[in-house]
């Protein structure tokens, strides 16, 4: 034998996993009577502890006047105030000789949600949406053009305000 | 601040909509000076009236307009032809128009960079894009031999608009509407994007070493007389690196110059939309290309090597080697034995020399398309393929410039960063230099 291995001697009480196991069990057995947290999520989406906040940043959501055009006048605010660069923005002109975008499309995999295109917006057009439910079956839905914005019917952000910062 | 206020009285609050925002004065001047808050009531109706046509190119949006009178002294007193006043009075007064008046005069976009505010707009820049997405590079107008200052507007590699760049001595401040409305073609999407050289009977893409071996040997090889077409819209730099390729051969070059119709613009003297439409002509010919064209067209018939600079209507017959140079491959030029891409004015930096004499040089606002290079570059690169070039390569535009004010009289004593933003006259007389 080249290493002498000292063995221990420990009274059994100490030894055995039994009291382990029961105090375990003790604990998990305890939980059946306390209150429940769990929220049976997709069938129930918010509960009295729980509401997302209306400050929550999600998809966009484009908001239209009576005639259910874009309230958009394509002033290019958005695509230059965004960082990820995720808004597309082509402004033309319509019959009535206003300015329209022709080509609005928000890259929603890019975006970041700052929220900043919708605090630049003179027009209170573009939106952040009180919103976390996205899928898609193909990458490329998640380019939203101007239709589908107009589409959303989420609620939309109240982005933090800095003079009432705890949204009172 | 309180005279901000009474401008802002009946000035719509429509800047995200204007094409002037971001280099609006009264939107400048409001945000370093004005009141952050109106105090006038939200019932009160500003004033209003439709937007009007004025001519080709510009609409007037009166509910802007600040009354400052520029575009009515400009017409007045510039363009000497009164065709807008003031109409009405007090509140109710706004820009008005000759009623059988348009405004065509050939200078009249000059308006819209005059006007202040968004009420004079470009029909032509439109909607197009932002004033804060424009990248803008000093250049020259390439539409007449005045050799305007411009400066190139250009947004995501694309020219959008070319505006008028100060310079006393040449256009003051002003453009023509030839001018500014000359820059599409800077855009063209059909480039030629890769050399091209012709091997078993087809044009075949190559790389810039072969192309140059392969056009060295062809201008080596050749053992007749070369004749060049250029093209006046050529830089000086590409113009002297093309002759030198031919230097110790016998040799002759020409251009043609589009002509048109001249319109001056009255109030300044010495300015007008040229009737020749080429911005380096003078170049050219103190360079020594001639401007006899049929007589080089008829010379190149029986020339061993033919060597065209940009020139797209090009109608030469030839039995020797025909090099086309150029932005574009026209179909004439399909039978050449090689074809090298090159950059155009808004992709290179060079230098025109005006029909008064006046050197002057431009910047490059975009990027070249594929492997399209300036043509001083090109042709420099050839010059030191033939093993002729004495200072080795030439890597910049200033180094093409000063090579070629060293070795050509007319150019002697000019150097590329002294001729700066503004330009300067070529000595006319020949200096001799200390």
């Amino acid at each position: 034998m080249a290493i002498g291995v000292k063995v221990m001697k420990r009274p059994g009480a100490e030894v055995s996993y039994l009291r382990a196991t029961l105090k375990g069990m003790a604990l998990t057995l305890s939980h059946l009577w306390r209150p429940k947290v769990t929220m049976q999520y997709p069938e129930e989406k918010s509960s009295k502890d729980w509401t997302l906040s209306p400050r929550w940043r999600g998809t966009h959501r484009m908001l239209t006047d009576e005639q259910g055009r874009a309230k958009c006048v394509a002033c290019g605010l958005c695509p230059q105030i965004c960082p990820a660069n995720c808004i597309k923005l082509v402004p033309g002109e319509d019959e009535q000789g206003n300015r329209y975008p022709l080509i609005y499309e928000i890259d929603e995999f890019r975006c970041v949600f700052c929220g900043y295109c919708q605090e630049v917006c003179p027009e209170e057009a573009i939106h952040v949406g009180v919103h976390y439910e996205n899928s898609e079956y193909s990458r490329d839905r998640f380019v939203y053009d101007l239709e589908r914005l107009c589409a959303q019917t989420h609620p939309v952000s109240t982005l933090w305000d800095p003079s009432d910062p705890k949204g009172e | 601040m309180g005279v901000l206020e009474l401008l802002l009285i009946n000035h719509p609050l429509d800047c995200p909509i204007c094409d002037q925002a971001g280099e609006c004065e009264l939107q400048d001047f409001t945000f370093q000076e004005g009141r952050p808050a109106t105090r006038y009531s939200p019932d009160y109706a500003k004033r209003f009236n439709p937007v009007e046509d004025f001519g080709p190119d510009v609409l007037y949006v009166p509910n802007r307009c600040i009354l400052c009178t520029r575009c009515v002294r400009f017409m007045e007193d510039v363009a000497k032809e009164p065709v807008l006043n003031v109409s009405e009075r007090g509140d109710r007064a706004y820009i008005g128009i000759h009623s059988e008046g348009r405004l065509d005069h050939p200078w009249a976009g000059n308006v819209v960079d005059l006007c202040p505010v968004g009420s004079l707009l470009s029909k032509d820049f439109l909607h197009k894009a932002r004033a804060w997405e424009l990248d803008k590079a000093a250049s020259i107008c390439t539409g007449c031999s005045q050799g305007c200052n411009i400066t190139l507007d250009t947004r995501e590699n694309v020219v959008v608009r070319v505006r008028p760049r100060p310079n006393l001595e040449v256009n003051r401040y002003f453009v023509c509407d030839h001018g500014r409305m000359n820059y599409r073609w800077m855009n063209r999407g059909d480039r030629i994007e890769a050399p091209l050289v012709r091997r078993d009977g087809d044009l075949h893409a190559t790389d810039w070493d072969e192309a140059f071996a392969f056009v060295a040997s062809l201008v080596r090889g050749a053992g007749g007389k070369a004749v060049a077409l250029v093209s006046p819209r050529a830089s000086t730099e590409a113009l002297f690196f093309a002759r030198e390729l031919f230097r110790g051969q016998e040799w002759s070059g020409a251009f043609q110059v589009v002509m048109g119709e001249e319109a001056p613009l009255a109030g300044v003297p010495n300015l007008a939309l040229r009737a020749e439409r080429a911005p380096n002509a003078r170049g050219a010919e103190l360079l020594g290309y001639s401007r006899d064209y049929a007589a080089a067209l008829a010379a190149a018939e029986t020339a061993a090597v033919v060597l065209v600079l940009d020139e797209p209507d090009i109608a030469v017959n030839t039995a020797g080697a025909l090099i086309y140079v150029g932005t574009v491959l026209p179909e004439r030029a399909r039978d050449a034995r090689a074809v090298l891409p090159i950059a155009n004015v808004a992709e290179e930096e060079g230098t025109f020399v005006n029909r008064d004499g006046r050197a002057q040089r431009y910047f490059q606002a975009k990027s070249a398309p594929g492997m399209a290079r300036p043509a001083w570059w090109v042709f420099s690169e050839l010059v030191a393929t033939l093993g002729e070039q004495a200072g080795g390569h030439v890597a910049t535009a200033a180094e093409a410039f000063d090579r070629l004010a060293a070795s050509v009289e007319a150019f002697h004593g000019l150097s590329y960063t002294r001729l700066g933003f503004a330009g300067a006259p070529v000595p006319t007389a020949p200096a001799v230099p200390a």
